[in-house]
């Protein structure tokens, strides 16, 4: 009987988020399955879980009806699973035999390696897959796309039964993806289990059997690749109704003059961007996860180098060539990562919160402790921040109250605000919270700020949003505004090629 | 009262006891000894050249970064004053010329670090590495003399006959720079550069312009210090202070300056000081081994650790 992997009943919850709720499919040996679904659908965790990594919080995964409790990655190795990440989990210092053999290097009764053995066996597992790599040659030195075909032939040697990818790709040329698939179509003649995810939606057309959807971490159903079209996928992935978490939504209905043009941008990251904001409005700037969204803004706050073209705000054209001079001009970024780039933890929430107006809160020489203790007194109440006293470091706060420091930093009674820029601004905050950012987003609005609101979370974005900026691979793709934004209609602005 | 109780939990409240035992202990050990206004000026006096190192080192480290070369480099300038004082100078030349030396070095620290990318503990360990060369080769294996009044006065003199010149200087210096961490926007920008340089530089801090101001501060002390221990010995060598280096970079971090950054401030750096000198005094005047004195030093600084690795480990 063929192999059969099972995933029964799997949930994993994360402070604050449910990632994973009630998780149950099958997949068996010699069938290629995709596993889609939006950013945050739960795909990560999934493989996390697979391959040992994190442990699901309900259900199991079981191999032929057997339960597999993995409590390392070691150990899901051992049972035959090898998970492929897009970061690769290769030694760039060592060579290519070394490598497949990481972890079971053949070795004499002394302990010495047995390098002619370990060279012999890389060199035939080289040659079934018939590619054209030494044995002796250092991975480091590699391309990317034979790097990714040393992680195969490693997961091949392992003997591993269950083979999944994540995003496998994501940086690989067209003439590399065509040998990838190959070798995928060679895994799967073996009888193996292949896991393929990927938001590529012509790749799963091009070599899967069946595909699974997965939405806000919940299973949504199996659909067999030959039988299915684009359409139905996207349905499928964009699911159930919304909330009316947004219908409440006090929303600006007067725009200003026009804040903020960006024409012909380019950057090492994105191209020929250009676009308009008005005093007012909410733009919303979506796409896949390293569509160039991120890399847009921070170019427009002076974080990254521009390489050409021209910003201009309220008509006058400006180059910021450092944060400094962006903030000095109104403009402010709440950066993607809180915790990395946002927050200085260790510190107090008044300090986190007077950062960028510390000019403006000094007494001759010295901080005047009494003025910083007011705006960030003045941003605790506005946002309800709970916490007994602005001394607390910002360490001790909850998600979601440490982006409202952030949020209270740009909108203190000492700043200028006049662009704020959101980056994933309730990425990792529970839902009440979220509902709080909207409204507070939408206040922004309203007292003529103008905001980009970027987001993964697709209901989120065509929901707040008044128009919709759709970025794919450093491009911009589309334009959409909220009155005639689907979630089917940026999704495949997202994903089309 | 809630931060009363606070402040009872904290490390500095640790570390005060910590002092005080020391201070009861040998006082009781040496039969009051310890415990008078001589041995005092005594203990302040030895921290000195320590202490001047100790506020370079700790203001890098809270910014997030170390300097290994100060100890060096502030010998060579040591030797570079005393040859210039040999060779006629009039003594401010030669003081502002080896006081720009410590800094010239501190910069070539900073680019190495913030231009070529260079990891600071190996760049500021190679310079430390070339400065003791350059010492060598300046001084030779003799002593050279410093005899100009003015200089031995600075590293020698006592105002009314009581209390050293230096001292005076030693604890301004910390007071300023006390001053300057907790009440100046720069000091501020220090803690959030060394809180997390990524999420500062996004508010509009320049955790480069940090770095150098830093690295040539803490290669001016370093010169200050290496010329004040030359005019205390009325002579200046290629051993200088080159030990010093890591007596200050101790006291800084017993006294709660974190390794990582972004925390600790000059009192604890200064008490941590006191700490170290009290101990070693204290193990002079029971007469106890000096070998045992380094032994016992690192046993407080792993102490300290200890504690501040009980206090992490509740927080998680």
């Amino acid at each position: 009987m063929d192999t059969y992997l099972e995933f029964r009943g799997i949930g994993k919850s994360f402070p604050g988020v449910q990632a994973l709720d009630d998780i149950s499919f099958t997949v068996s040996g010699g069938r290629v399955c995709a596993i889609l679904g939006e950013n945050g659908a739960g795909k990560s965790t999934l493989l996390k879980i697979l391959s040992g990594d994190i442990q699901p919080g309900a259900g199991g995964v079981y191999i032929n009806g057997a339960e597999q409790r993995f409590t390392s990655p070691y150990q899901a190795i051992r049972s035959g699973i090898s998970v492929i990440y897009q970061e690769r989990q290769l030694i760039p210092a060592m060579n290519v035999m070394e490598n497949i053999f990481l972890g079971d290097i053949p070795a004499g009764r002394a302990g010495f390696v047995d390098r002619a053995e370990l060279r012999g066996r890389t060199q035939e597992i080289i040659d079934s897959f018939g590619l054209p790599i030494h044995p002796l040659e250092l991975v480091g030195r590699l391309p990317v796309a034979y790097q990714q075909m040393v992680e195969i032939m490693k997961a091949y040697r392992r003997n591993s039964k269950i083979i999944a990818f994540d995003e496998p790709t994501a940086s690989l040329t067209d003439s590399e993806i065509s040998i990838l698939f190959e070798l995928i179509g060679k895994l799967r003649n073996d009888g193996k289990i292949v896991l393929y995810v990927s938001h590529r939606l012509s790749e799963i057309f091009q070599i899967t059997d069946e595909i699974v959807v997965l939405k806000d971490g919940r299973f949504v159903k199996t659909l067999e690749t030959r039988e299915t079209d684009e359409q139905e996928l996207i349905t499928a992935m964009v699911g159930r109704d919304i909330g009316d978490t947004y219908s409440g939504l006090k929303r600006n209905d007067r725009y200003g003059e026009t804040l903020l043009e960006v024409s012909h941008l380019e950057t090492a990251a994105v191209h020929d961007i250009s676009f308009e904001l008005k005093s007012g409005e909410i733009l919303g700037l979506s796409g896949l996860v390293g569509a160039g969204r991120t890399e847009v803004v921070r170019a427009i706050f002076g974080a990254d180098a521009i390489i050409s073209g021209e910003i201009k705000l309220e008509g006058k054209p400006v180059h910021f060539k450092k944060p400094g001079d962006a903030i000095a001009a109104g403009i402010a970024l709440c950066p993607e990562d809180r915790k990395e780039q946002g927050l200085v933890l260790l510190r107090s929430i008044r300090d986190n919160i007077t950062a960028p107006v510390l000019d403006k809160v000094r007494k001759g020489l010295f901080l005047d402790k009494k003025a910083e203790d007011e705006v960030a007194g003045d941003a605790i109440k506005k946002y309800s921040i709970k916490t007994p006293s602005s001394d607390k470091p910002v360490l001790e706060l909850s998600g979601g109250n440490q982006q409202k420091v952030i949020l209270g930093r740009w909108t203190s009674s000492k700043m200028v605000t006049k662009v704020l820029i959101l980056d994933e601004p309730t990425k990792g905050i529970d839902v009440g919270t979220k509902a709080e950012v909207y409204r507070i987003v939408c206040d922004f609005a309203r007292d003529g700020i103008g905001v980009i609101f970027i987001s993964s979370e697709l209901t989120e974005v065509i929901n707040v949003a008044d128009r919709i900026i759709v970025m794919r691979n450093g491009r911009i793709t589309g334009e959409v505004r909220r009155e005639e934004a689907s979630e089917e209609s940026v999704l495949a602005l997202a994903m089309s090629e | 009262m809630k931060e009363g109780s606070k402040f009872l939990k904290s490390k500095m409240f640790a570390l005060l006891v910590l002092l005080l035992l020391i201070v009861v202990f040998f006082t009781i050990a040496s039969k009051g000894t310890f415990f008078s206004l001589v041995n005092a000026r005594n203990i302040l006096n030895a921290i000195v050249i320590v202490a001047l190192l100790t506020v370079g080192a700790g203001a890098l480290m809270i910014s997030g970064q170390i300097d290994l070369s100060t100890g060096a480099s502030g010998t060579m300038c040591g030797i570079l004053m005393a040859i210039l004082l040999v060779n006629g100078w009039p003594w401010p030349v030669a003081v502002v010329v080896a006081l720009a030396a410590g800094g010239f070095v501190g910069a070539i620290n900073a680019l190495l670090i913030n231009e070529l990318h260079f990891q600071g503990f190996i760049a500021t360990m190679a310079m430390a590495s070339v400065t003791q060369g350059l010492s060598y080769a300046l001084g030779g294996a003799a002593s050279i003399p410093v005899d100009n009044k003015v200089v031995v006065y600075m590293g020698t003199g006592r105002i009314a006959d009581v209390v050293p010149v230096s001292i005076i200087a030693a604890l301004l210096i910390f007071f300023v720079y006390g001053i300057m961490l907790n009440k100046t926007k720069f000091g501020r920008s220090i803690y959030l550069v060394g809180g997390n340089p990524a999420a500062a530089s996004l508010v509009g801090i320049d955790p480069k312009r940090i770095s150098y101001i830093l690295f040539i501060n803490s290669g001016v002390l370093g010169s200050l210090a290496g010329c004040l221990f030359a005019a205390r010995l009325k002579s200046a060598t290629t051993t200088g202070i080159v030990s010093s280096q890591f007596a200050g970079m101790t006291a800084a971090i017993l006294g709660g300056v974190s390794f990582g950054g972004g925390s600790g401030g000059m009192f604890g750096a200064f008490v941590g000081l006191l700490i170290l000198n009290s101990f070693s005094n204290g193990m002079t005047l029971i007469k106890i081994s000096p070998y045992w004195q380094t032994f016992a030093s690192g046993a407080l600084l792993l102490f300290a650790l200890a504690l501040d690795f009980s206090g992490a480990k509740k927080k998680n």
